[in-house]
């Protein structure tokens, strides 16, 4: 596999911007990535810059909740991928206010951006945890492997991003056995059992992006299997 | 929101650059020894609370710097992809200065030894200052393995930092006892 490269300009000195005052923007469309997951285009304020993999952190009343950006640094707009829980306190505003609705933000903040390595990145998500590598993709990197962990195939979202800049793309569906058919290139079974049953070569710098249990496991297997790989990760709680 | 991962279960732990680590490895050792230090802080800024609104300040703020030092330990070799990390510069030690001169002029001349204690803000602030000399020391350590570059810059600050810290506190020390009426101990041998 070749090595995982980024041609464009990563420009580091934004991550310093994290405690930068709150910026005003507005939700410009949504779409629907499936049943409970959005994809929320927002303005993008003037002056704001990011690297991909950072976070920002909106805010509505008294709440507050942090997401990834999936757009890259050089679109014109500010992407999220948001899962919209029934009964919440803030994600159901945003799938059903009015489009042109007002909306603050601050950041960007976080560290989990891709660095550059002689060894192959291994992007690993889960559900809506996919987004950094998202912008990643947009932004120019390619060659990499992700490994994106849903339950059924039509929660496979973002394959026309991934497909064409991918090493290896494997959408692993963890309700793969109860349902008919399999996307294509599709693994039956959660990204922790390709990892550990199919995924070869090595050493990686593994990128883990999603929900604990699965940063967990993927934490064990990269000490077992991989020796020597790196982990960075981004917890989604 | 659950802070546990059971990442490091099994004693490894990763360095904020990615690698895979003992946690009995030496940058462990010393950041673990930082976050250690910051904790005596946070008890000498409960034993200075309310009455010292000043110095609790000066004491965040320290506290605040601890973590560009733990950032730093926790980032393996000369790597400066990505978003940079907060570093410590030459007027963060500057600023330590500033405040030891304001403290020696209000403190009497040392005639000798004095003897760790006294007022408990004054022991804790002794005590925050022998766990900086050992956070001193760990960095020390890993900047005597380490090539020129980036990381061996970064840790001569820290150094500088640490070493001024140490010297801080100590007046620290002197400055809570002298502010609840008590003498220093002098040492008696």
């Amino acid at each position: 596999m070749d090595r995982t490269t980024f041609p464009g300009e990563v420009d580091s000195s934004s991550a310093r911007a994290a405690e930068s005052p709150a910026y005003r923007s507005r939700i410009l469309r949504r779409r629907w990535l499936c049943a409970g997951t959005l994809e929320i285009e927002l303005d993008r304020p003037s002056g704001f810059t990011f690297v991909p993999g950072q976070r920002i952190r909106l805010f509505r009343d008294h709440e507050a909740r942090e997401y990834s950006l999936a757009s890259a640094p050089g679109d014109p707009f500010l992407l999220l991928c948001v899962r919209v829980v029934q009964g919440g306190r803030f994600t159901p505003w945003l799938a059903s206010c009015p489009e042109g609705s007002e909306i603050a933000f601050s950041g960007p903040c976080g560290y989990f951006v891709y660095r550059r390595s002689s060894w192959p990145a291994c992007f690993v998500a889960t559900g809506t945890g996919i987004a950094p590598f998202v912008s990643m993709a947009r932004s120019g990197l390619w060659g990499f492997t992700l490994l994106h962990g849903v339950r059924f195939a039509e929660e496979v979202y973002y394959r026309e991003v991934f497909e064409s800049r991918s090493a290896l793309y494997v959408p692993c569906l963890s309700s793969a056995a109860a349902a008919p058919g399999l996307p294509r290139g599709a693994f039956p079974g959660r990204v922790t059992e390709y990892a550990e049953k199919v995924l070869s070569g090595g050493p990686f710098d593994f990128y883990l992006c999603g929900n604990r249990d699965m940063v967990r496991d993927m934490t064990r297997i990269v000490d077992e299997r991989f020796e020597g790989s790196r982990v960075f990760v981004e917890v989604f709680f | 929101m659950k802070i546990y991962t059971g990442t490091g279960d099994r004693g490894k732990t990763s360095l904020f650059s990615g690698e895979r680590v003992s946690k009995a490895d030496r940058r462990v050792e010393a950041y673990g020894a930082v976050d250690e230090l910051n904790s005596v802080l946070g008890a000498l800024a409960a034993a200075l609370e309310p009455d010292q609104p000043g110095l609790v300040s000066e004491v965040r703020r320290i506290q605040a710097d601890l973590f560009r030092v733990g950032a730093r330990l926790a980032f393996a070799g000369d790597e400066t992809d990505g978003p940079a990390l907060p570093e410590l510069q030459e007027e963060h030690a500057a600023w330590l200065e500033r405040a030891m001169d304001r403290m020696e002029e209000e403190l009497p001349p040392l005639k000798g030894f004095i003897l760790p204690g006294g007022h408990a803000s004054a022991a804790w602030a002794h005590i925050a200052r022998t766990v900086c000399r050992r956070a001193e020391r760990h960095v020390v350590s890993l900047r005597d393995g380490q090539a020129p570059g980036t990381a061996s810059e970064a840790f001569r600050m820290l150094i500088v930092y640490l070493n001024r810290l140490s010297d801080y506190l100590f007046l620290l020390a002197r400055k809570c006892n002298r502010l609840h009426g008590q003498d220093d101990i002098p040492w008696g041998g």
